[in-house]
């Protein structure tokens, strides 16, 4: 029997990079996973521009792009107030330092990449630097000896029986984590009020930089994708999602024209869909524990949010680097276990992180936006810098609380040099407000 | 690619296998699972799609697919019902209200009022607790809903508990036995007395400036400083987390105003040179505070008075925190970076160590002195301290300057290590450097309002802060230390707090802890 430094469970973007950095530093690492590749999973896809920085940290980001289309600026307009930016590069670079101690490989470019394009390049590279791939291959259980696992047993391809044993397993299969709900993990911080979102890939236009439009409880965006098409999301609040699914095409047609006419005539007039709609209800928010005894989780396995702010997969990316160089230094001997994991948990528990989870989670209750928020916006306008700052804020490579601070807030608002007045919701605000409650599709 | 685009959705399949499952019908459930996109399969590994007809029987299995399903068809927030008005409390912050909308500014009001009432009626509204008896160490107090609470007092910035010293309050007496409780007027009319003259020079001498001014109120202090200097086209280079009368003065008086970075010595350096080299006409003033009042932390006064000289701008620095209660002579964090005498501008405030109300302005200037007086505002229009004020102010500086005053001094210190280190050796995060304001990193405002809730009964008072007092997200709670503490109350005090913490993440479930990133 082989003895593992590591097996990992799931081969997408948490586990197979978690295998690639771990393979890299020289460790022995199996990597499984029940799919074959390529393959797609639920997922809108999109990759912040930190998230496109780790893959180029990595190495591998030529390689998506050279099939890929990428931006750097993003349009995101709130009840019909535009704002367009970008994430500093400075704010990027700080990011990195603070995080990982290093800036190499910063990119300021995002994009949207299809996972039956992103996870077999990551499959390939985990394989590539030595780590051991099996895919078709289904976990059944984990063995736990003394409190303690120690490795998997599991149907390969052929339908025989194994058992694979390591110094720690991996858990990166995702929010509906097997590993998870095999040891009986609570789920900490739930927060269940999150969106529906229904999305498809469409051809027949190309409107350039990614688009965010959001109006009332409903959002839309598109975003620039593989094999020449443009993925084109709708979500809404998970309480309007009953009547959302009494006709999924037509609404996503009617949510569309709602939030964005524009976009919801370019879809209709210009766009043809090249795959069925796909849809998900099942997004609310929860951590759990992060590593015991023989285990450690990465990605959405310990942190799911919702995905109105598209940072799910830059976060497993960030997890698997986190991750994988706490386990180099226990397996090199420079760390217990114990001090590696509670530096990996310090921060992915960290003050930021938890403002980041509470953001998302209240952006995915989908209330209107009040009075003062799109006042904000407004003010933004005038100034890119703040602009820039914000969009580098919901992208999670700004601490939310340094750029919602009061002394930061009040300026904005004292220094706007855009008036309110030019824009229609402020018109009746109060009405406006209210007809937003009422449910679209009912 | 059409038929594809025919073929039914996800969540209408699972509705399909759900209802499949509720028959018993496997064949139906498995037939159907097939149609399920390889996106959703891939995405919900667990549920056995290929085996879903051989589930037969297997009622454990059974079940729990059908949970797993659900969950996806149906969404998942009605599971935890909460109390609406807690939910409101706890979600909400005061931003939330800062800009009402209506063209009615009376009835525009209600919201924030409604919010209010409910943090009031929930218990985790910090604000505006009333004192039962002249607090000392401990007090006693009252909450909104009338409830009383006794319990160590952290609560209250008596740095050196002058409010219980004899000879403070003798000091009081014979000032309102001489003079009578009211100042009768303006300082630029007949506002001062005798005392007010000497309580100068004592301040003077003490921040080693010679002209001083004083103003009825802290706030007045800051705010008339800068408004009376500043003019429209003159910058202000502000620390993020300068006090509130400095960043209000700062918007009031021009809309050139910079917000750098916190401590960030080299952003005012930058944003200096970035000024200076268009506008080299106007006036820059450089704010910042000695003792930060809500991170426990203070700029390095050298370097950055010497860049503002570099660069021919004026600093302003508040000393309201650290004054009396810090540093050599109780100097505060001037005299500990050796400064006395030698920044541009100094305020302060007596409502902290000094036991009282009102503020002052000192620089080496008569001429600033005079022109603060005039075009400041809260100086010339507001009514003067009142004679016993600035006769407690006069005597608490005496008392500051004496060998006393280090003996009080090594108390407060001696408390303050004490409960620094209990907390820090439980695994909670005190913030800044060794002073009387003992920041504790909460973060999340849900877990600061219930931790602060559940303290009232547990016999600690300590004040919660959040937005717009902090950034939104890293609340905190702000422990105030006096010369009174006994170690062995800052011990239990951080026991107390410790088990509120621990009591509260487990009610709200979270995982999140307040290691710094």
């Amino acid at each position: 029997m082989q003895l593992y430094d590591a097996i990992v469970i799931g081969a997408r973007c948490s586990g197979a990079s978690t295998a690639l950095l771990l393979a890299q530093r020289g460790h022995r690492v199996l990597v499984v996973d029940r799919s074959s590749f390529p393959s797609d999973v639920i997922s809108t896809h999109f990759l912040w521009p930190h998230g496109m920085s780790y893959l180029n940290r990595w190495g591998l980001l030529d390689e998506v792009l050279a099939v890929t289309p990428a931006h750097t600026t993003v349009e995101v307009v709130n009840d019909g107030i535009s704002l367009t930016g970008s994430v500093p590069t400075e704010l990027l670079r700080e990011y990195f330092r603070d995080l990982h101690g290093d800036d190499s490989g910063v990119v300021q470019s995002y994009a949207s990449v299809r996972r039956r394009v992103l996870d077999e390049i990551l499959v390939g590279a985990a394989a590539k630097a030595g780590a051991e791939v099996r895919t078709n291959f289904t976990v059944r259980e984990l063995i736990v000896e003394n409190g303690q696992v120690v490795g998997v047993r599991g149907r390969a391809v052929d339908g025989e029986l194994v058992e694979e044993r390591a110094r720690i397993v991996v858990g990166a299969d995702g929010r509906n984590s097997f590993v998870a709900r095999t040891l009986a993990l609570p789920k900490y911080d739930e927060r269940p009020r999150c969106t529906f979102a229904y999305w498809s890939y469409w051809s027949g236009f190309d409107l350039g930089p990614a688009q965010l439009h959001r109006r009332g409880r409903l959002a839309c965006a598109v975003a620039p994708t593989n094999f020449d098409q443009n993925m084109v999301l709708v979500w809404g609040p998970s309480e309007w999602s009953r009547e959302f699914r009494g006709d999924v095409p037509g609404n996503y047609q009617k949510a569309l024209d709602f939030v964005s006419p524009e976009l919801g005539d370019v879809v209709r007039s210009k766009g043809t869909r090249e795959e069925r709609i796909y849809g998900t209800l099942d997004q609310s928010a929860f951590l759990r524990p992060l590593h015991g005894p023989g285990w450690v989780l990465v990605g959405d396995a310990e942190s799911a949010k919702d995905q109105c702010t598209a940072i799910g997969i830059t976060h497993a990316f960030r997890d698997a680097e986190l991750v994988s160089a706490a386990l180099d230094r226990w397996l090199r001997g420079d760390a217990s276990i114990d001090e590696a994991m509670t530096a990996y948990g310090d921060r992915r528990r960290s003050q930021n992180a938890a403002a980041y989870h509470d953001y998302v989670c209240t952006l995915a209750e989908m209330r209107p936006y009040r009075h003062d928020e799109l006042q904000l916006f407004v003010a933004l306008r005038g100034n890119q810098q703040e602009t820039d700052r914000f969009i580098a804020t919901h992208a999670d490579v700004a601490p939310v609380s340094e750029f919602f601070q009061a002394s930061n807030l009040f300026l904005l608002n004292d220094a706007a040099k855009e008036s309110s007045a030019d824009h229609a919701v402020f018109e009746d605000f109060a009405e406006t407000s209210r007809s937003y409650q009422q449910n679209l599709f009912a | 690619m059409t038929t594809e685009l025919d073929q039914r959705e996800d969540g209408e399949l699972i509705g399909i296998i759900l209802k499949a499952a509720h028959c018993r019908d496997f064949e139906t459930m498995a037939r159907t699972a097939t149609e399920v996109s390889e996106m959703t399969r891939n995405w919900a590994t667990h549920i056995p799609w290929d085996d879903l007809a051989s589930l037969e029987g297997a009622d454990d299995e059974l079940a729990q697919v059908v949970a797993d399903l659900t969950e996806m068809w149906e969404p998942a927030h009605l599971r935890n019902p909460v109390d609406p008005d807690e939910e409101y409390a706890l979600d909400k912050n005061a931003y939330d209200f800062y800009r009402p909308a209506g063209r009615n500014l009376l009835t525009r009001t209600g919201d924030f009022y409604g919010w209010v009432q409910a943090r009031r009626r929930t218990e985790t509204w910090q604000y505006s607790r009333v004192l039962e008896a002249a607090p000392d160490s401990v007090a006693q107090i009252t909450n909104d809903l009338g409830r009383r609470a006794r319990g160590i007092n952290f609560n209250s910035q008596d740095y050196l508990s002058f409010n219980t010293h004899p000879a403070i309050r003798e000091a009081a007496a014979k000032a309102m036995h001489d003079y009578g409780p009211h100042s009768a007027g303006s300082p630029m009319v007949l506002g001062n007395t005798r005392i007010s003259d000497d309580l100068e020079a004592a301040l003077g001498d003490l921040v080693g400036l010679d002209h001083v001014t004083l103003f009825p109120t802290g706030w007045a202090a800051g705010f008339g400083a800068v408004v009376g200097l500043v003019r429209q086209s003159d910058h202000i280079l502000i620390d993020r987390l300068a006090h509130s009368c400095l960043q209000q003065g700062a918007r009031a008086a021009t809309r050139n105003v910079v917000r750098y970075e916190h401590l960030n010595v080299e952003a005012v350096r930058r944003h200096l040179t970035q000024i200076r080299a268009t506008d080299t006409r106007n006036g820059i003033l450089v704010v910042t505070d000695g003792l930060f009042s809500v991170d426990a932390d203070w700029p390095d006064l050298v370097t950055l008075q010497r860049v503002c000289r570099e660069h021919d701008a004026t600093l302003l620095v508040d000393v309201a925190h650290d004054l009396g209660s810090m540093g050599p002579g109780g100097t505060g964090v001037l005299g500990m970076q050796d400064l006395l005498g030698s920044v541009d501008i100094v305020m302060g405030a007596f409502s902290k160590t000094f036991c009282s109300n009102g503020g002052f302005v000192a620089s080496h200037s008569p001429a600033l002195k005079q022109y603060i007086k005039m075009f400041g505002g809260s100086h010339f229009f507001s009514n003067a301290l009142s004679p016993v004020q600035t006769a407690v102010v006069r005597e608490a500086t005496r008392i500051i300057r004496s060998a006393e005053g280090d003996v009080l001094r090594a108390r407060l210190f001696t408390a303050i290590h004490a409960l620094r280190d209990e907390l820090t050796g439980r695994g909670l995060t005190c913030m800044g450097e060794p002073s009387p304001i003992v920041p504790l990193l909460i973060g999340n405002e849900k877990l600061a309002r219930t931790a602060n809730r559940l303290l009232f009964d547990r016999g600690v008072l300590a004040f919660m802060v959040e937005f717009p007092v902090t950034p939104t997200g890293s609340s905190r709670f702000r422990l105030q230390v006096q010369a009174g503490h006994r170690p062995e109350e800052a011990r239990e005090a951080a026991r107390i707090i410790e088990g509120a913490i621990a009591d509260s993440r487990a009610y709200l479930s979270s995982a999140f802890g307040s290691a710094p990133r």
